[in-house]
């Protein structure tokens, strides 16, 4: 019995290890990160796209409200899934240190010393008493000396660099399907068209008025969202309701 | 033995780490000086002189410290120091607060090289060092800045106030105007590095005869994007 109390006490602490060396609740966070709805980063070589599935409870939401895709700097946009209020304070967090990049520097922050500036300040939440996880997995997308790049940041504080990837609910799911069908020479328009595409895979009722879309490009280099009209025709020449190819 | 569950609670207005001043450097801090301690430092008179061209640039200084433009306290000294693998900076003014800022500058560009994997751009080196001079205790000092980076070759000249000008060609210190009047006319983009090397060395002279805080010989920094390449010269006619 008390051997079971203990176990407890070790996924209650946060700065506790557990025996055999696992911090639950990173772990938990993690949790909280798929409870959310999708997210998908896809780095094509004339830019970077980033969409998000924005679930709505009810028809009556105002869907502008719901917030996925943020702008951290004209050139780097992020995406959340998991706890939108956590996402908000990281995301406020990479505003200023891409301002600070700025003020110091004279310079637009890279996308690389972005993350993990994020992620180093994510960790911190793992080894602080008192303090509690951030329940949101990050991706960051941007231009950094022209070229596209794209970065996760998850609750445990590590960066990852991907060509592709998927974070949130159904992410195994979306992981695959984007292992499958992404090809590094693809374009934006195909990076538009396969995230969709596998935002879909992800969940059975995915419409296309509630899918964030923005894109950062080489050529201008500036974060675009796109018009609730672009997603649609993008969804209707995915052919979403359908399974895979086209 | 349980393990202990609870701890000092954070607050929001407890951040676990501070975002960073951007007009302080990230490590150790700026001391406050008085009014008084700006009369009291030790200004050298100096010459520095900076030219840009195409393949790289060619940064020459004097030799000479001394009180005031009055009495010769050093005939040894080198102003000018590599603080980035591709970037040097001149001591100008206070050597006190010039040597400190030089090593100021040199911690945040390997602090921000080893962090990112690739060198400060000389404008962002620019601007961080026109942050510490407005922002910090360096009352007295007006360095130049020379580098290059994949943009090509950069000569900033950096005033006590924080100000940053970019420049083909700059001259700071005690000596400035005559070794502007070796300088005028004579530039041209296109040099060589060793043609620019010369005429360095003969805007220094120009300021070597004539101004008294400014002699006892010539550094040169010559950067290029292989690096820093220092050399001294017992005189500055060596080199021409």
């Amino acid at each position: 019995m008390q051997g079971n109390q203990q176990q407890q006490a070790y996924d209650r602490g946060i700065t506790i290890f557990s025996p055999d060396g696992r911090l639950y609740q990173v772990e938990y966070a993690r949790e909280a990160v798929k409870r959310g709805s999708a997210s998908v980063g896809i780095r094509t070589p004339d830019g970077v796209v980033l969409a998000a599935d924005r679930q709505t409870r009810s028809p009556l939401i105002e869907e502008e409200s719901i917030e996925k895709i943020h702008e951290a700097d004209e050139h780097v946009g992020i995406a959340s899934a998991g706890h939108v209020a956590d996402a908000r304070q990281l995301v406020d967090f990479a505003r200023r240190n891409a301002q600070v990049e700025r003020l110091r520097y004279d310079e637009q922050i890279g996308i690389e010393a972005l993350s993990k500036e994020v992620t180093d300040h994510i960790q911190q939440y793992t080894q602080t008493g008192g303090a509690r996880p951030f329940g949101v997995a990050l991706l960051l997308g941007g231009i950094e000396g022209g070229e596209p790049r794209l970065f996760e940041a998850d609750p445990s504080g590590t960066p990852y660099e991907w060509q592709a990837v998927a974070i949130g609910g159904g992410r195994e799911d979306i992981q695959a399907h984007l292992e499958e069908e992404y090809t590094p020479e693809m374009d934006l328009d195909g990076g538009v068209t396969l995230a969709l595409e596998s935002l879909a895979v992800g969940t059975d009722e995915l419409e296309a008025g509630s899918v964030d879309i923005a894109t950062v490009d080489t050529e201008t280099e500036q974060l675009r969202s796109l018009s609730s009209e672009e997603v649609a025709d993008y969804a209707a020449e995915a052919d979403l309701g359908g399974e895979d190819d086209e | 033995m349980q393990p202990r569950l609870t701890s000092e609670v954070k607050t929001m207005n407890d951040p676990i780490d501070p975002q960073q001043n951007p007009y302080e450097p990230e490590l150790g801090s700026f001391e406050e000086m008085s009014e008084q301690d700006s009369d009291t430092v030790a200004k050298t008179g100096t010459t520095t002189v900076g030219v840009s061209t195409e393949d790289g640039v060619v940064i020459g200084t004097d030799r000479r410290a001394s009180l005031g433009g009055r009495f010769v306290s050093n005939k040894n000294v080198t102003k000018v120091e590599q603080i980035h693998p591709t970037a040097a900076l001149t001591l100008v003014g206070s050597v006190g607060g010039a040597q400190s800022f030089i090593r100021t500058l040199r911690s945040e560009s390997n602090l921000y090289d080893s962090r990112r994997g690739e060198p400060m751009s000389i404008h962002a080196l620019a601007t961080l060092a026109g942050n510490f001079a407005r922002g910090g205790p360096f009352i007295a000092i007006n360095p130049i800045l020379g580098g290059v980076d994949d943009d090509g070759s950069h000569v900033y000249s950096i005033d006590p106030a924080g100000g940053v000008m970019q420049d083909d060609y700059t001259v700071t210190g005690s000596g400035m105007q005559l070794a502007h009047g070796a300088l005028e006319g004579e530039y041209d983009p296109e040099l060589s590095i060793e043609e620019a090397e010369v005429l360095t060395a003969r805007a220094v002279q120009a300021a070597t005869e004539r101004d008294t805080g400014s002699g006892n010989g010539l550094v040169t920094a010559t950067v290029t994007e292989d690096g820093v390449e220092m050399a001294e010269y017992d005189a500055a006619t060596d080199l021409l």
